[in-house]
C-alpha cells in the first residue's frame, strides 16, 4: 500500500495500478493480487492484446470479490483485426462493474459502433509515435461524434510531445469535464517506466488539476514513495510486495 | 454567485443548475405574490425548504413549506398551515410530518440534544439553517436564522477554530439522514428506494457539504466574526458555498466536474421518464437500471471531488483530521 503521503503526488489517495505494469499473461487473480499490493482503491485491468480479452471477460463475469472502488479495463491495442462492431460487441460482454473502458483514439475508424458504449468509453491521448489522437484538436472530432465519451489524460504521452506540458494543460482545458482517469508514469526509450523524481516534480502542477479522479500507474511505483525521506525523521512503510499467487 | 464564478473560471455552462435557479426564482416571485394577501402575525414567516432552499427546483419539486413563529407560544396564530397550503397549492405533508406544519423557533433553539430533540426538530433546525428561503415574513425568517446561529456560536470562544457545537450537530444530522435512509427503507417496504438513494448521493450530500465547508472555513476567523460570516454564507444556496470552496482552494477543475455531475442529477430529476423509473426502482432491481447506473456513477464523481477537496488540500485536510472524526 502507498500508506503515507510522501509528496503531493504520492499522497493522492485515488491511485491504482495497471496490471500491465505488474505482469503479463492471463492469470487474472494473480494480477489482481499484485495490483492490490499497490492500492485497493483503483485498478486498470490491461487487456492490451485482443487475445487476452475473453479470459478477462470470463474472470470478471465470475464475479470475483474485488475490493476496488474504481475498475477500468484497458481495451486491446494489439491483434485488433476484427471489424469495429465486433470489437465493441466483445467489450459489451464486460460486466457493468467495469465503468471505464480505456481506448486508443487512433484505433477508431468509424465512431458510430462505439456510441453504444456511452459514458463507459474513455479515450486517452496518444504519444509522439502515433499519427493521431495526440492533441486537443486531433481528439475533438472524436468527442464531438461521441459526446458521452470520457477522457483519460496520459501525462507521459503528452510529455513526449511537449515537455513544457502546455499541451497537457490544453487537453485539460478543452476536456476538463470529460476527465475520468489519469495515466501516470515516465516514458523512456518509448516505454512506460517508473515515474522519475524529475517527472514527478514536472507533472505536479498538472496533476493538481486532476485530484478527484483515479491515477493509474502504468509502471511500478517509485521506490522513493516507500522510503524515508531525508530529514523526515521517521521511517515509512515499504510498498508491499505483490501478494503470493 | 460562486457557481457563476466557477463557470467563468472554467468555461463551463452548468446549464441544468442555472435552469433550476431560474425556475426557482420565478416560482419564488409567484409564491411571494400569492402570499402577499395572507395576513401574518408579526413574528411569523412562511418558509420553503428542500429544493426551494437549495434553489434547485425542477418540474417535480414539492412545495415543502413550514410556518415558523419566532415569538411566544400561543393558541391562535396566523397564518395557519392549512391556509398556506391552500394558497401555495402544495401537496399534503409527508409521512414524517416535517412539512406543511407550524414550527416554533423556541423548539428549535431550546430542544437541542437529549430526548426532546426529535428527528423532526433536528431536521427542521438544520434545514432552516442550511436550505431555507422565506416567501413571506422575511424579517422573522432572518431573526430565526440569527438566533439559531447564535445558539451554536454562544459557547464558542476560540478564535481561528471551527465552532465545534455547530459542527457536531451538522455531522450528527448527516449521519441521521444516512441512518434514516435505512429506516425509511424498512418502514416503507422499499417503496421509493431509487429516488431516495439518488437524493442521498446528491442533494443530501450537497446539503451536508454546503454546511460543512463554511463551518471549517471559520478557522480563518476570530470568534466574533464567525456569526456574520456564517450568516452570509448560509444565506447562499449550498452549491454556491461548494463552488466557492473549490475556487478558494485552487481546485476549479474538480469543482467543475462536481457541478457537472450535480447538473446531470438535476436534469434527471427534471425528466419525468427517468424520475419515474427511479421512483419505482427497488434495491433488488437497481443493478439492471441504466438510470440508476448513471446516478451511481455521477454520484461517485461528486463524492470524489468533495473528498479531493477535503483530503488533498492540506489546509482542509488538517481541519478534517483535527475536527471531523473525534
Amino acid at each position: 500500500m502507498i500508506a503515507v503521503p510522501l509528496s503531493a503526488v504520492a499522497g493522492h489517495h485515488p491511485m491504482g495500478a495497471s496490471t500491465g505494469a505488474l505482469g503479463r499473461g492471463d492469470d487474472w487473480p494473480a494480477l489482481v493480487r499484485s495490483a492490490c499490493g499497490v492500492s485497493t482503491h483503483a485498478v486498470e485491468l490491461a487487456a492490451h492484446d485482443a487475445a487476452e480479452l475473453p479470459g478477462l471477460v470470463a474472470y470478471l463475469r465470475g464475479r470475483p470479490r474485488l475490493p476496488f472502488r474504481h475498475v477500468s479495463v484497458h481495451t486491446p491495442v494489439k491483434g485488433v483485426a476484427a471489424p469495429e462492431a465486433e470489437r465493441v460487441a466483445a467489450l459489451l460482454r464486460l460486466p457493468p462493474g467495469v465503468r471505464t473502458l480505456i481506448a486508443h483514439p487512433d484505433l477508431v475508424g468509424d465512431p458510430e459502433p462505439y456510441r453504444v458504449l456511452g459514458r463507459r468509453l474513455v479515450f486517452e491521448n496518444m504519444d509522439d509515435r502515433k499519427a493521431g489522437g495526440r492533441t486537443a484538436d486531433e481528439l475533438a472530432p472524436l468527442f464531438e461524434a461521441l459526446p458521452e465519451a470520457g477522457f483519460c489524460l496520459d501525462v507521459a504521452h503528452a510529455h513526449t510531445l511537449d515537455p513544457s506540458m502546455a499541451l497537457a494543460d490544453e487537453l485539460l482545458d478543452r476536456f476538463r469535464g470529460r476527465l475520468r482517469e489519469v495515466h501516470l508514469s515516465s516514458i523512456r526509450g518509448g516505454a512506460h517506466t517508473t515515474l522519475t523524481a524529475g517527472d514527478e516534480a514536472r507533472f505536479g502542477p498538472l496533476l493538481a488539476r486532476c485530484r478527484d479522479v483515479p491515477w493509474i500507474l502504468e509502471a511500478r511505483p517509485p521506490a522513493r514513495w516507500s522510503q524515508a525521506e531525508p530529514g523526515a525523521g521517521r521511517r515509512l512503510p515499504l510498498v508491499r510486495t505483490p501478494l503470493a499467487a | 454567485m460562486s457557481v457563476a464564478a466557477l463557470a467563468e473560471a472554467t468555461g463551463e455552462g452548468f446549464g441544468p443548475i442555472l435552469r433550476a435557479r431560474e425556475r426557482t426564482a420565478a416560482g419564488l416571485a409567484e409564491r411571494r405574490a400569492r402570499l402577499d394577501r395572507v395576513r401574518l402575525d408579526p413574528d411569523a414567516a412562511v418558509v420553503l425548504l428542500g429544493s426551494w432552499g437549495r434553489h434547485e427546483v425542477t418540474s417535480a419539486s414539492d412545495d415543502d413549506a413550514i410556518v415558523l413563529f419566532c415569538g411566544e407560544r400561543r393558541d391562535f396564530t396566523r397564518p395557519g398551515p392549512g391556509e398556506v397550503a391552500a394558497v401555495l397549492g402544495g401537496p399534503a405533508p409527508g409521512p414524517e410530518g416535517l412539512f406543511g406544519a407550524t414550527a416554533w423557533l423556541a423548539d428549535l433553539t431550546d430542544r437541542v440534544g437529549l430526548d426532546g430533540d426529535t428527528n423532526v426538530n433536528l431536521t427542521r433546525r438544520m434545514l432552516f439553517l442550511l436550505e431555507s428561503v422565506a416567501v413571506a415574513g422575511d424579517q422573522a425568517h432572518a431573526r430565526a436564522r440569527r438566533e439559531l446561529l447564535g445558539l451554536y456560536l454562544a459557547p464558542h470562544e476560540r478564535d481561528y477554530r471551527p465552532p465545534r457545537f455547530f459542527l457536531n450537530d451538522l455531522v450528527r444530522y448527516w449521519r441521521t439522514i444516512a441512518v434514516d435512509f435505512e429506516g425509511k427503507h424498512r418502514a416503507r417496504a422499499g417503496e421509493g428506494w431509487g429516488l431516495r438513494h439518488a437524493k442521498l448521493r446528491f442533494s443530501r450530500k450537497a446539503l451536508f457539504a454546503g454546511g460543512l465547508l463554511p463551518v471549517l472555513e471559520c478557522h480563518t476567523l476570530p470568534a466574533d466574526a464567525m456569526s456574520a460570516f456564517l450568516g452570509g454564507r448560509l444565506a447562499e444556496p449550498p452549491l454556491d458555498r461548494i463552488a466557492a470552496a473549490f475556487l478558494t482552494h485552487g481546485m476549479p477543475d474538480a469543482g467543475a466536474r462536481a457541478l457537472r455531475a450535480y447538473g446531470d442529477f438535476l436534469q434527471l430529476l427534471d425528466d419525468p421518464r427517468q424520475r419515474g423509473e427511479l421512483s419505482r426502482l427497488s434495491e433488488a432491481d437497481a443493478d439492471g437500471s441504466e438510470v440508476f447506473a448513471r446516478v451511481r456513477e455521477r454520484g461517485d464523481e461528486l463524492q470524489a471531488a468533495l473528498l479531493a477537496l477535503l483530503f488533498e488540500v492540506p489546509e482542509l485536510e488538517r481541519l478534517v483530521r483535527d475536527y471531523l472524526v473525534f
